[in-house]
């Protein structure tokens, strides 16, 4: 086993620090380990070319002169084996280190890990920097996400079963362009290949595997989309008018757009995104929160305390 | 999900990467170095022997790299291909741009200088590994709040704070000695004493309102009373993802009923009354009266008004 990391470390060496592409012949000469029939080195060298190339390592196939029709040479060009990131300060560091410190206990963990190490071989020390919200911590909850990273760079087709409000299972395909994170939720927004709409989904209702596959030829990622934007829920379709007790329903205060005092009482302007989630919200509030208007609101509010009453009397 | 690749290939991932790290590092103690990538010190002579084996082609005394480890610090020198480290792949990178963009969220708007710093790096990342700029990571914690936090915990002082208590939909002004900040599954809650209910709690940081770091003498006496859990029991009416995830149920079909045990009524009340219809709770009696009482009553006023 070692000799076979030797070889693939010599030859790593080797494609790394020639100038120019060393042919077949020249690496099987002077590449230490290439042993047996010329079969044997053939495939050996085929082999150690992918195990290579599936740790990252771009391998350059060319040929030292294009005028003539030579035998095929290979190199691995600095500049993509090396890690660049440019001119690099100790706060920059300090900063990535952070960075990868948000994912401790996580699946990604491993991922950043690693980064972190070659991020501290670049010879630049961190300084001290400390900033006090950086305990934050991220959680992928056993996601694939480089599978849905890569899904969104390459636009590739995701399919997945979503379990809708009423606990539906329905099979969503989209076409991914933002993953986004808010209060220890994931949201994905893509869009929806049966309606051709941008629509978010939290990651968590996604029922079993996320499957990737090719991506419709003729996509275009739409333009504006930013995913900053998914929470504040588009512009809202219109507004409530919520008249809520002094000192109570801080949640719904927190939505307010305005708030106007009415004595023992404060009339809230709420923006509406969805009437179902506020009716709930509402409810949850009990006799502390009343809504004026809208009259569809209103509607669901009654049906919904009409079936409270029956189903507990 | 980091790719995990079959021993041989693992190895040499780790060879190519030690070379930078030592290079980075010369003098390190041998038993540190293992530390940093997370294997025995036993393993790790056996990596370095490898590795003084490796070289340029030729294979001479005067191509191979040169790596001194036996008096228990690692030097290595002749080894210019690699000094430099290797890129980042492709999960790393993902997993860096997330960090940074969680970073972002959490810095400051005064700093403006971290803040162009993230910007820059999390772009620099981007580019190398193809990553279009799609990411995006919220906090909905003040700074202002983690700020007080993190001092109260540096200065082992006390804080006092308003807490919006979700269940009761109360504000409440406590004094607390906070013990440390935790996250799980991203949000983050502070362990602390808390003087008002002479006991220990978990206060949820995005529920806090205001903090401010106060003096207070460092005395922690248990409290006696202890509160009554409820044991209820309720039934599915409807389909309700909301009712599934707020009770963490895997089976949530129509007519089937499930047994729920929690410490606060007003919390179970709230809940059977936010399903709207879709839940009915059972039992207790006489918490199932109060959720009809007050339903009745939010009907009776939409009746009239």
């Amino acid at each position: 086993m070692s000799r076979k990391i030797e070889r693939l470390i010599n030859l790593t060496i080797a494609l790394l620090a020639t100038k120019r592409y060393l042919t077949k012949s020249e690496i099987f000469r002077s590449v230490e380990g290439y042993e047996g029939s010329p079969e044997t080195k053939e495939r050996m060298f085929e082999r150690d070319k992918d195990d290579l190339r599936s740790l990252g390592i771009e391998i350059e196939v060319g040929s030292y002169d294009p005028l003539f029709n030579d035998e095929a040479g290979y190199r691995i060009k600095q500049e993509k084996y090396q890690l660049d990131l440019g001119q690099i300060t100790p706060t920059e560091i300090s900063l990535l280190s952070l960075a990868a410190q948000a994912w401790q206990g996580a699946s990604f963990d491993e991922a950043a890990q690693k980064a972190l190490l070659k991020l501290n071989s670049i010879g630049v020390p961190s300084d001290s920097l400390t900033l006090p919200g950086a305990s934050n911590k991220l959680s992928d909850g056993g996601r694939d996400f480089p599978l849905i990273a890569k899904a969104i760079a390459d636009q590739q087709l995701l399919t997945f079963t979503y379990i809708d409000s009423q606990l539906f299972q329905n099979v969503r395909k989209i076409v991914p362009i933002g993953l986004s994170s808010r209060a220890g939720f994931w949201y994905l927004s893509g869009v929806d290949q049966e309606i051709q709409e941008i629509r978010t989904f939290r990651v968590d209702r996604i029922e079993g595997e996320i499957a990737a596959s090719k991506g419709p030829r003729d996509f275009e990622t739409p333009q504006n989309f930013d995913p900053k934007g998914v929470f504040e829920g588009g512009s809202p379709t219109s507004f409530a008018s919520i008249d809520v007790r002094k000192g109570k329903g801080t949640s719904l205060r927190a939505l307010a757009t305005s708030t106007e005092s009415l004595g023992e009482w404060d009339r809230l302007r709420v923006p509406i995104y969805n009437l179902h989630t506020l009716a709930s919200m509402v409810l949850w509030h009990g006799n502390d929160v009343f809504v004026q208007q809208p009259q569809e609101l209103r509607e669901i509010l009654i049906g919904q305390l009409d079936s409270l009453v029956k189903s507990h009397g | 999900m980091a790719k995990s690749f079959s021993a041989p290939l693992e190895r040499t991932a780790r060879l190519l990467d030690l070379v930078p790290y030592i290079n980075s590092h010369q003098g390190i103690a041998l038993k540190d170095l293992a530390a940093v990538f997370d294997v025995s010190n036993a393993q790790m002579i056996n990596d370095l022997t490898t590795l003084w084996m490796c070289g340029l082609p030729g294979y001479t005394p005067l191509e191979l790299m040169e790596l001194d480890f036996e008096s228990g610090y690692v030097n290595i020198s002749n080894a210019p291909t690699l000094s430099k480290p290797r890129s980042v792949t492709f999960d790393e990178g993902v997993s860096l741009v997330l960090g940074l963009e969680l970073l972002r969220s959490s810095i400051s708007s005064d700093r403006a200088d971290l803040l162009e710093k993230v910007d820059s790096l999390a772009f620099r990342l981007s580019s190398i590994i193809n990553l279009p700029s799609v990411f995006s990571v919220t906090t909905t914690v003040n700074q202002k709040i983690f700020g007080a936090i993190a001092e109260a915990l540096a200065s082992q002082s006390g804080l006092e704070i308003q807490y919006h208590s979700l269940y009761r939909d109360e504000i409440t002004q406590r004094k607390i000695f906070p013990i440390e900040a935790l996250d799980v599954d991203g949000v983050q809650y502070l362990s602390a004493y808390c003087y008002e209910v002479s006991d220990f709690r978990q206060f949820k940081i995005e529920r806090i309102q205001s903090a401010g770091v106060i003096q207070i003498e460092r005395r922690v006496t248990h409290s006696v009373t202890q509160s009554q859990g409820i044991s209820s029991v309720i039934k599915v009416l409807k389909p309700s993802r909301e009712l599934a995830e707020r009770f963490n149920l895997t089976d949530a079909t129509v007519g089937s009923e499930f047994g729920y045990d929690t410490f606060s009524q007003q919390w179970l009340e709230r809940s059977v009354l936010a399903a709207g219809g879709a839940a009915a709770l059972l039992s207790p009696p006489e918490i199932r009266a109060s959720i009809a009482q007050m339903a009745q009553s939010m009907l009776d006023r939409y009746k009239a008004e």
